[in-house]
């Protein structure tokens, strides 16, 4: 017999409550989100000016986390910086989903020779070291920052479309879904109507986590060269350029530094967190 | 309130508890209850879900869960529980006090042997210091649980069957000797045979040991047959006390009645079934009314101002009814007139075609290591238009997979399948008018409630889509018609809005009957479609099978292990036994004369399978 009152009492205070945690890392994603979008309007300079006399100067008044090598502004930098931090991961985590959301209901849902078919092939590319793939793939076929997104997009597919299929999986042997069958519903209209709102947690989930991961790849990409052009406003193509002035400015190296790990850690946060909260 | 009893069993008591008062956080679940055990007495604590019985029985053993808190007291002989230490409690718990659960499988270790779940209990006494001594006496605890087989010492839990396990968790509970037993709900996990055996070997051990025993249990038939002594808990509160012979002979309070009365009997037909209407309420929602004052018919404006009190009534009996002396008579008639009610003579079956019909049905699923697991083996059976027809066996009997084979939730591996003419074997390979036909024709009930409706989508777009998948979608689901579907069921139009989180599970199980007759189905197979809800919500349900049938003139096809159930709402029964049928006839004939051993031992198995009919 159900015995649900402990459980349901204690899931109703837990709706009227946010972690403090999750509201930091939302602030700070909000932070991010701003910078990204509102770059020129509120970063104080321009980040592409270059003072050659100046050289990099630790923190002053007038720049208030100093100047980079070529006497650029190291807060507009990173200002400017949230764009690419952004856009890329957002491309790689939804675009990854997006197809892993189509590839897991296919294989989840038909089973037998679609979903073999679908899994080997994903078992295929989990084979595959995926950092390695991309440095690879960027150095040959050259194409920076958009072809890593790309190959990064791919690779990502593969683990997401087996988290999608095991959740689909769980839910296709519930009455509602043999209801559904039984009333002779078509099979697009139980896929996306009645599987895919309730796996759409979880995607949402494991989606902020994604986003984390390509965060970190792509500035490691950037890094060693492989991303963005020399010159853009990158946090990853920062931690390189400035490498070299710790001791001068240390701030040019930790200020992005920092901003990858507060970015990618909050979205973790939130990503575990949803998961926890909606996915359970 | 309780002093009269207190006082008379007072020398022999062995458990008190006095005031306990379980809560989360600042939400009540009971309210002060009082309990006493004496040495050697079987009590049974009888309550719907969420009544608190379970709770009861953890805060006697100390094992609450974390976040619950309990006030009050709980004295086993002359020792105050509650004050005890964890360290001090130990000592108290397995030795005086030990607890058997309800699922046999999780309650046993999966990763150690059956006879190392009793050796753990014994190694602290000095007698069975020695392995050999250990061994020996583990066969002999096993031996008093009815096992006498070798090597199941040596066999893991998962190994073994459900009525095993229990067993084997039951003599790992007494592997110390306790004075006092708390069985909660230990069969209601079983098939219905084993759930017979479990419950008898309880008794017999209760007996040889002179051990008190408290029995949690949602059954009242069960708790009457086992028990010498009632407590009837609601929504936290107790309603009612007393001897079991006495309160199953004239109940005192208007819950006891309704929940003796919504219990369908397997005897008898019942001209009318009863029902309680509404569904259980949360106990810090009723915190100062009559817990059941919504549900009474007889509750009057006293009954909702502050919570009644617990009185004696005699010097045994106390109930919770402050109007229990007005209306004691109308409970007493009213109990007799539904018991003595006429049986009503099924209409005979019309001999035309057979609405569905099975023939040779063979189902094979591949098992591990690719070996062929036989689930159904060559079943003929057949239901005639408005006819309803029971399919009882146990699980792994191979019910639910004909059910399924019917709607095309299985493929068959041999047989034909004939629904309304139609070969419907093989849906695949069906022409896809027929297929719709089909499915406008045979619409499936499932049990677990809970899932039975999609979380996301609302009462109203259930329905919804079920309309507009019924009759080719010629006509668009409009919320009138949404209505109509839910004033069919007994719902009204507001639960369109609703979603299946927000519904009890009757009302869920309503709704999903809904969704199923909007194709305006001519038979309906329901798997097992009450026994996930509580008691007084089950004979709602069947009354809403007995209603539609006779407006609609629907089939069903009744896949359940309970005979009781079958027996109120079906007229022919197949009695389904390891994917063979071993028996069928008419209803009436299969339960009142049972020919194969199998259904003999089923009917056997029910506890209390008859009513008294005495006053």
């Amino acid at each position: 017999m159900r015995v649900p009152e402990i459980g349901e009492i204690r899931r109703r205070k837990q709706r009227l409550r946010i972690p403090i945690v999750i509201l930091l890392a939302a602030l700070i994603i909000t932070a991010v989100v701003t910078c990204a979008v509102l770059g020129e309007g509120i970063a104080p300079d321009s980040p592409f000016r270059q003072r050659l006399e100046v050289g990099d100067t630790p923190p002053s008044p007038v720049h208030i986390a100093g100047t980079d090598l070529l006497g650029r502004d190291v807060l507009s930098r990173v200002i400017y910086g949230a764009k690419t931090a952004l856009v890329g991961p957002i491309f790689v985590a939804v675009g990854a989903f997006t197809i892993a959301t189509l590839l897991g209901l296919l294989s989840g849902y038909l089973g037998g020779f679609v979903d073999s078919a679908i899994m080997r092939c994903v078992d295929f590319m989990l084979a595959l070291p995926g950092p390695l793939v991309a440095i690879v793939v960027v150095g040959v076929v050259g194409g920076g920052y958009w072809t890593a997104v790309l190959v990064l997009g791919v690779l990502f597919t593969a683990p997401d479309t087996r988290i999608v299929r095991s959740a689909v999986l769980e839910q296709r042997p519930l009455p509602y879904i043999e209801a559904a069958r039984t009333l002779g519903i078509s099979k697009t209209r139980i896929l996306f109507l009645h599987i895919l709102p309730n796996v759409g947690p979880i995607i949402l989930a494991y989606v902020a986590l994604d986003f984390a991961f390509a965060l970190v790849n792509l500035a490691g990409l950037s890094f060693l060269g492989l991303g963005v052009e020399p010159g853009t406003p990158d946090w990853g193509r920062m931690l390189f350029e400035n490498r070299n002035i710790l001791f001068s400015n240390p701030v040019a190296l930790l200020l992005p530094a920092g901003m990858i790990i507060l970015t990618a850690v909050s979205m973790n946060l939130i990503g575990d967190w949803l998961f926890e909260r909606f996915a359970k | 309130m309780n002093r009269t009893v207190a006082r008379a069993g007072e020398h022999s008591s062995l458990l008190e508890v006095e005031k306990l008062a379980i809560s989360h956080g600042a939400v009540p679940i009971t309210t002060p209850l009082d309990i006493i055990v004496k040495r050697g007495e079987t009590v049974a604590i009888v309550g719907e879900s969420g009544s608190g019985k379970s709770l009861t029985a953890r805060a006697i053993a100390g094992i609450l869960p974390p976040g619950i808190n309990a006030t009050g007291t709980i004295t086993l002989d002359g020792i105050p529980l509650m004050r005890l230490s964890e360290r001090e409690l130990r000592k108290i718990r397995g030795f005086r006090v030990s607890m058997l659960m309800q699922d046999p499988f999780t309650m046993l270790n999966p990763l150690m042997q059956c006879g190392d779940h009793i050796d753990e209990m014994l190694r602290d006494r000095p007698a069975f210091a020695s392995r050999a001594a250990r061994a020996k006496e583990v066969k002999r605890r096993l031996a008093e649980v009815g096992i006498v087989e070798e090597d199941v010492a040596g066999r893991m839990p998962f190994q073994l069957s459900g009525g095993m396990c229990q067993r084997i968790a039951l003599a790992a509970a007494l592997a110390r000797d306790p004075e006092l037993l708390i069985a909660d709900e230990p069969s209601t996990a079983l098939d219905v045979t084993t759930q017979a055996e479990i419950i008898k070997l309880l008794r017999r051990v209760q007996r040889e040991r002179h051990m008190s025993l408290i029995l949690i249990t949602h059954n009242l038939r069960l708790a009457f047959a086992t028990c010498q002594r009632i407590y009837v808990l609601y929504a936290g509160s107790i309603l009612e006390v007393g001897d079991a012979a006495a309160v199953e002979r004239q109940p005192l309070h208007p819950y006891t009645l309704g929940l003796l009365l919504s219990e369908p009997p397997v005897d008898v037909r019942v001209h009318r079934l009863v029902a309680i209407p509404g569904f259980v309420p949360r106990a810090a929602d009723v915190v100062d009314s009559c817990g059941f004052a919504n549900r009474c018919d007889w509750a009057k404006e006293i009954c909702r101002t502050g919570k009644p009190p617990l009185m004696a009534r005699d010097t045994t009996r106390l109930t919770a009814c402050i109007r229990q002396d007005e209306i004691q008579s109308e409970l007493d008639s009213l109990r007799m007139a539904t018991l003595s009610a006429t049986e009503i003579t099924p209409r005979p079956a019309v001999a035309t075609e057979a609405l569905v019909r099975i023939d040779a049905l063979v189902k094979t699923f591949v098992g591990r290591q690719g070996r062929p697991i036989c689930a159904v083996k060559s079943v003929s059976l057949h239901v005639m238009p408005g006819e309803s027809v029971g399919l009882v066996g146990e699980s792994g009997s191979g019910k639910t997979t004909i059910g399924r084979c019917l709607v095309g939730l299985e493929r068959p591996t041999a047989g034909d399948i004939r629904i309304n003419g139609i070969a419907a074997a093989d849906f695949d390979a069906m022409a896809k008018a027929d297929r719709a036909r089909v499915r406008q024709t045979i619409q499936m009930i499932f049990q677990d409630t809970y899932s039975t409706l999609n979380p996301k989508h609302s009462v109203g777009q259930a329905l919804g889509e079920a309309l507009g998948a019924s009759a080719g979608a010629s006509s668009p689901a409009t919320p009138e018609r949404i209505a109509g579907l839910l004033a069919e069921v007994g719902l009204s139009a507001a639960y369109s809005t609703r979603r299946p989180v927000s519904l009890s599970g009757g009302e869920r199980q309503r709704v999903a009957i809904a969704r199923a007759l909007a194709v305006k189905p001519a038979i309906l197979v329901c798997d097992e479609p009450v026994a996930a809800l509580d008691v007084s919500v089950q004979a709602q349900v069947l009354k809403l099978f007995k209603r539609l049938q006779a407006e609609r003139g629907l089939s069903y096809l009744f896949i359940t292990h309970d005979l009781a159930v079958v027996r109120q709402i079906t007229e022919r029964i197949y009695v389904l036994y390891l994917g063979e049928i071993v028996e069928e006839g008419p209803t009436e004939r299969i339960i009142g004369n049972p020919q194969h051993p199998y259904t003999r031992r089923l009917v056997e198995s029910i506890p209390r399978s008859t009513i008294r009919n005495e006053p």
